[in-house]
């Protein structure tokens, strides 16, 4: 427990620096910001600044980025409550019921109450990742190539399990950006793979590249096919603060949305998705009256609203312990590090250790930050949100291209994400969700090493996935702990139950709810 | 200027296709798993001890196909989804003004393709009033050029005019 204190106490003399302080406000207010602006995701704006991150340390930049994630979830829900379409991916249960108080003119107390389950998510949240990342960096520390291997199926089989819709369509889109991974240059023979002899192509496809056009590019498109009509609450926003009554209401689903959301969002794939809609589900169940839910019932904001906020930030712990993205936004984390020089991994602790608790100190402070910028700007973002979609998507995509251009100032990048939003459009409209082959092209490259590593090793022998043991001591006995085989073992299982038809069918209505 | 265009067959179907979304998602991922099979196949796959170049992308693409063949067979016992409207006019004009973007930034620099890129693109919305997307377009480029070159020191070709010594 000192331990933890004193770590903390070490980030946030790091966090608490001047400069760090001016990027963790500027990364908290862009992420406010396209949180807000529906069409707008973290994912395209981290993108596009990363260049801009070159200039900064490392450390700093991370606490940026770090900011415009979890920023995006406060922002998200702004335009959730006061415009009935939400601004992230993660607000959509928040709609619901956040919209319905808004017409009955508690419109502030729906935000306030969102802010405040926010804050203390991030808190709890906060304090867990400096919990857990001590003991998981030195399991991480144990792990050899055939562990990482199984871990990453692992992680790619918890994708497909909580990525909507088929499971046999999320298992391809793996498929497919593993195999997209494997384009440009071998590492090891440096035979080039699949790049139809195009320079470009010979370091492999840029992850941001990929990123943005699937994401950024295809979204605009997306959003072109429907007009959506926003209707933004004219009606007063009202007092801020909920009364003790409400108070009392919201303090459970406040904690319940918590817990759901930080284990939830620890594991790979969509956690911070899914996050509020467990804890909507389970609050509506809990409920003595559940049919106060969609009219309104202030149990039904906090808790997904805790949920996605938590989630958010514990999609960190994989990456800052064992260098594995647990999805897209964290995926180009990976890329901001890499750019930096820093090896995400166990070793991050170690190595960087003012990096690593600078960002966690700098998450609780974003957090604060938050709550007290997030609420007195409410009558910008409601003007911001009038500037019509017409003109909005035409200055993204200009973002998009000179983000992307600055990256690498290849004009042939530009013109990539031109066809990978095309792409992107196409999966979307054939339903195939394009997250979970955002996350097999990340780990991708980290799994074919780690694959032919293991097999080197073993003298090509595969069944060393199941049979490998590493050293342990439990109650003082020397054993050997299978550690990969049960990875895979956890995998396999997962997949079995996940097309059970009863269980297919529960996941399904999780969805729809 | 292309209006909308109904490209998916959306009336129901008769026949074998059931599902005509599955059927056409796994047509299309048997396709691009020949062609990816075909890529590497001049690429020596190696032993497992020692693994060769095209060992995953072969054998990632055989899975890529087998999970098309499936998509495939369940579109034509199961009833499914059918095919979703497209509409040319955004993905067309978006398509257009990135690339345009992309053609001219190095050539002729951001004050060339910032505002081709923004009005081209910007015609992506049937929504859009030409007069006040083109005065548009030159503030937002003028704002990206104080925001990325100026204030965030991004490596950004301002103006150049070839043939003269004009480069910004």
């Amino acid at each position: 427990m000192s331990e933890i204190i004193s770590n903390l106490g070490l980030g946030l003399s790091v966090a608490l620096s001047l400069q760090n302080l001016a990027l963790c406000f500027i990364g908290c207010m862009i992420g406010t910001l396209i949180g807000v602006l529906p069409g707008v995701g973290p994912i395209a704006t981290i993108a596009i600044l990363l260049p801009i991150t070159f200039g900064v340390d490392p450390t700093g930049a991370l606490i940026m980025l770090a900011g415009i994630y979890y920023g995006a979830q406060y922002g998200g829900s702004t335009t959730a409550i006061l415009v009935n379409i939400p601004g992230e991916a993660t607000s959509v249960v928040t709609v619901l019921d956040g919209h319905q108080m808004a017409r009955q003119g508690r419109a502030g107390v729906a935000l306030g109450v969102a802010a405040l389950g926010s804050f203390f998510a991030g808190c709890v949240a906060t304090v867990l990742i400096a919990a857990l990342g001590v003991p998981l960096t030195k399991l991480a520390l144990v792990f050899g190539p055939a562990e990482y291997f199984s871990l990453m199926v692992m992680g790619l089989i918890f994708a497909v399990v909580l990525a909507r819709g088929s499971i046999l369509k999320a298992i391809t889109m793996i498929l497919l950006g593993i195999l997209l991974s494997t384009v440009g240059t071998d590492l090891e023979t440096g035979q080039e793979r699949m790049t139809f002899g195009f320079p470009p192509l010979s370091d492999g496809l840029d992850f941001a590249v990929l990123a943005m056009g699937v994401f950024g590019i295809a979204e605009i498109l997306r959003n072109l096919e429907h007009t959506e009509t926003r209707d933004v609450v004219q009606a007063t926003i009202g007092r801020l603060l909920p009364n003790m009554a409400e108070m009392k209401q919201s303090a459970w689903p406040i904690v319940r949305g918590t817990a759901l959301g930080s284990i939830l969002g620890i594991l790979p794939g969509n956690g911070a998705v899914l996050g509020p809609f467990a804890s909507y589900t389970v609050e509506k169940k809990l409920a003595k009256d559940p049919s106060r839910f969609g009219r309104g019932a202030i149990e039904g904001v906090a808790g997904p609203e805790s949920a996605n906020n938590a989630g958010a930030q514990t999609s960190f712990i994989p990456l800052l312990t064992l260098g594995i993205p647990p999805n897209a936004v964290m995926a180009l984390m990976v890329g901001a590090m890499t750019i930096h020089g820093i090896v995400p991994g166990p070793q991050v602790m170690t190595r960087n250790p003012n990096l690593f608790w600078g960002m966690i100190a700098s998450m609780w402070i974003g957090n604060l930050m938050l709550l007290v910028i997030n609420l007195p700007l409410i009558g910008l973002w409601v003007k911001l949100l009038q500037v019509p979609y017409r003109l909005m998507f035409p200055s993204i995509l200009i973002f998009c291209c000179i983000g992307i251009y600055s990256i690498n100032s290849l004009p042939s990048d530009v013109i990539f994400i031109a066809a990978f939003g095309v792409i992107g459009l196409a999966f979307i409209k054939f339903g195939f969700e394009p997250a979970p082959m955002l996350l097999g092209f990340v780990l991708g490259k980290l799994m074919e090493e780690n694959l032919r590593r293991a097999l080197i090793i073993s003298r090509g022998d595969p069944w060393v996935f199941l049979t490998r043991q590493i050293d342990a001591v439990i109650f003082g006995q020397p054993v050997g702990i299978p550690l990969s085989g049960i990875l895979l073992a956890i995998a396999a299982g997962l997949l079995i139950i996940a097309l059970l038809p009863s269980i297919r069918k529960g996941r399904d209505e999780v969805f729809v709810e | 200027m292309p209006t909308d265009v109904d490209a998916g067959a959306t009336a129901p179907k008769r026949g074998p296709i059931r599902g005509p979304q599955n059927v056409v998602s796994g047509v299309a991922l048997i396709a691009l798993s020949v062609f990816a099979v075909y890529l590497v196949s001049d690429l020596p796959q190696g032993t497992l001890r020692a693994m060769g170049p095209a060992m995953l992308p072969r054998w990632l693409a055989i899975g890529v196909g087998f999970c098309g063949a499936f998509l495939l067979v369940i579109g034509l016992v199961r009833d499914g989804d059918g095919l979703e409207k497209w509409t040319f006019r955004g993905p067309v004009f978006v398509a257009l003004g990135i690339i345009a973007f992309g053609l001219t930034i190095r050539q002729f620099g951001l004050v060339i393709a910032g505002p081709l890129a923004l009005v081209i693109g910007g015609f992506a919305s049937d929504e859009t009033r030409p007069r006040e997307l083109v005065i548009f377009a030159i503030v937002v480029t003028a704002f990206c050029i104080g925001l990325f070159r100026y204030a965030l020191n991004q490596p950004m070709p301002i103006l150049i005019v070839p043939g003269t010594s004009i480069h910004i």
